[in-house]
């Protein structure tokens, strides 16, 4: 019975055979999950969003976001509010595309995020009145092995920071994978922009944070993204607009 | 077709008898990598027994087909197809969970307790037996990977489960974490103690002095 197994053509058709077989198995997976694993990242993000926003354990992670928090897209450049649908919004493909997007210059992209959209989302908390509580501004910044994904929330007033999260990330795990501690991200709050991170202890300075002791590049890497997203390239004609009471 | 001894042994031997990391020390890498929390360890101890039984299984139905200079990577083409089946069954169903896993359930590929229940025994045994063989191996593989998980999540952040058992001194409660126990590292200790405690009891599997 295996006495030919050993022909060329048998061991073709072997492996053509499987590799068929394999690759249909491993597309239909991938297709039939796709919806599943799309409502999950979404849900991933919105938790995080809840989380920078101050509400932490959530359960039903929907319902709580759409009645919380309110998406927008704004215009990078001017700041303004413009009228698309925030759910469309991939800042991934929007990124890599020319017309929506810009190549930035080496001294502009401090945070090494290499391309700026020319609009992004924002997310307005809102408090049981229906004033802004916090604007939650999407931030990417390079750290020490890559880039990290996080949330800033801000005061209405754009210049108080009320919470910052980060969701995903490389750095090393116990050194500047702290960029994830609660403990560490709760010195953050009631600090005021700019902020720049400092080694030893900041003391009761509202400008300074205490950086990650034995994460010297990871603390670097956060201070620069803070930096860019709230300077001129990145959401500081908002921030300015939301300082002069845009949003109130 | 084998009776029913032989399929309990073959199912339940390497729980302790035959344990595939106690020992065969294989699969120590991911043990050591995804046992700071009980729950990943359960998740990758069941992604582990789905991948391990049914690659052998599907090896062990065309195994007599496998030209055996291609045969590694026919083993590999399985495995590997089926472990991304798995990852995005993952993805769909515990997200953050799989995000935590993400590259330990694609070096599944790479662990050697399939490779190894797939050349060594899927090879050569029918199917049922081989499925068996699979299953027998990922219980052992998840019985390391628990007890590990256990002593790791309820010493080093004294809670089972996500849920507090031992209230942290940071918390207001009493205890102090090991903090030696979050580093992965900590894991080479409990796998020691476990493979020592194992050996102590059956000591026909201390390999003889040189």
């Amino acid at each position: 019975m295996s006495s030919n197994n050993e022909s060329i053509g048998k061991t073709l058709g072997v492996v053509i055979g499987l590799c068929l077989v394999c690759a249909v198995v491993v597309s239909a997976a991938s297709v039939q999950l796709r919806p599943l694993q799309q409502a999950n990242k979404i849900e991933d993000v919105q938790r995080n969003i809840l989380a920078a926003a101050g509400f932490n354990d959530v359960t039903d992670v929907k319902a709580t976001f759409g009645t919380n928090i309110e998406s927008r897209v704004i215009n990078m450049k001017t700041g303004d509010f413009v009228d698309v649908d925030p759910m469309s919004f991939d800042f991934e493909m929007t990124k890599f595309d020319d017309t929506r997007s810009i190549a930035l210059s080496k001294a502009d992209d401090i945070a090494g995020v290499q391309r700026m959209t020319n609009n992004s989302p924002v997310y307005l908390s809102k408090d049981e009145n229906g004033n802004v509580a916090s604007v939650i501004l999407p931030i990417q910044g390079y750290g020490l092995w890559g880039v990290m994904f996080g949330f800033l929330a801000l005061d209405s007033d754009g210049q108080t920071i009320n919470a910052i999260q980060f969701y995903k990330h490389n750095e090393t795990a116990g050194l500047g994978g702290e960029i994830q501690n609660p403990k560490w991200t709760a010195t953050w709050a009631g600090k005021s922009l700019p902020i720049d991170i400092v080694k030893g202890t900041s003391g009761g300075d509202v400008n300074k944070v205490d950086g990650l002791s034995g994460a010297t590049l990871t603390s670097v890497g956060v201070d620069n993204t803070i930096d860019f997203w709230t300077g001129n390239t990145g959401f500081g004609p908002f921030l300015a607009k939301v300082r002069k009471g845009a949003l109130n | 077709m084998a009776n029913a001894k032989e399929m309990k042994d073959v199912l339940f031997g390497p729980v302790f008898a035959n344990n595939p990391i106690a020992l065969q020390v294989l699969g120590v890498c991911s043990a050591l990598a995804v046992t700071s929390s009980l729950k990943n360890a359960l998740i990758m101890s069941i992604a582990l027994t789905v991948v391990t039984a049914f690659s052998s299984l599907f090896i062990s139905m065309i195994r007599n087909h496998i030209p055996s200079s291609v045969r590694i990577i026919v083993q590999m083409t399985i495995i590997a197809s089926l472990v991304i089946v798995v990852d995005q069954v993952l993805q769909a169903v515990v997200y953050t969970t799989a995000k935590e896993l993400s590259t330990f359930i694609g070096l599944i590929i790479t662990n050697c307790i399939v490779m190894g229940r797939a050349e060594a025994y899927a090879m050569k045994s029918p199917p049922t037996m081989s499925f068996l063989d699979g299953i027998g191996n990922g219980l052992g593989y998840s019985v390391v990977l628990l007890t590990v998980g256990f002593v790791r999540e309820l010493f080093g952040s004294g809670t089972l489960f996500g849920a507090e058992i031992l209230p942290l001194v940071s918390d207001g409660g009493w205890y102090r974490p090991m903090g030696l126990l979050i580093m992965p590292f900590s894991s080479f200790f409990l796998v020691g103690i476990f493979i020592w405690i194992l050996r102590t009891y059956k000591k026909d599997q201390v390999e003889a002095k040189a």
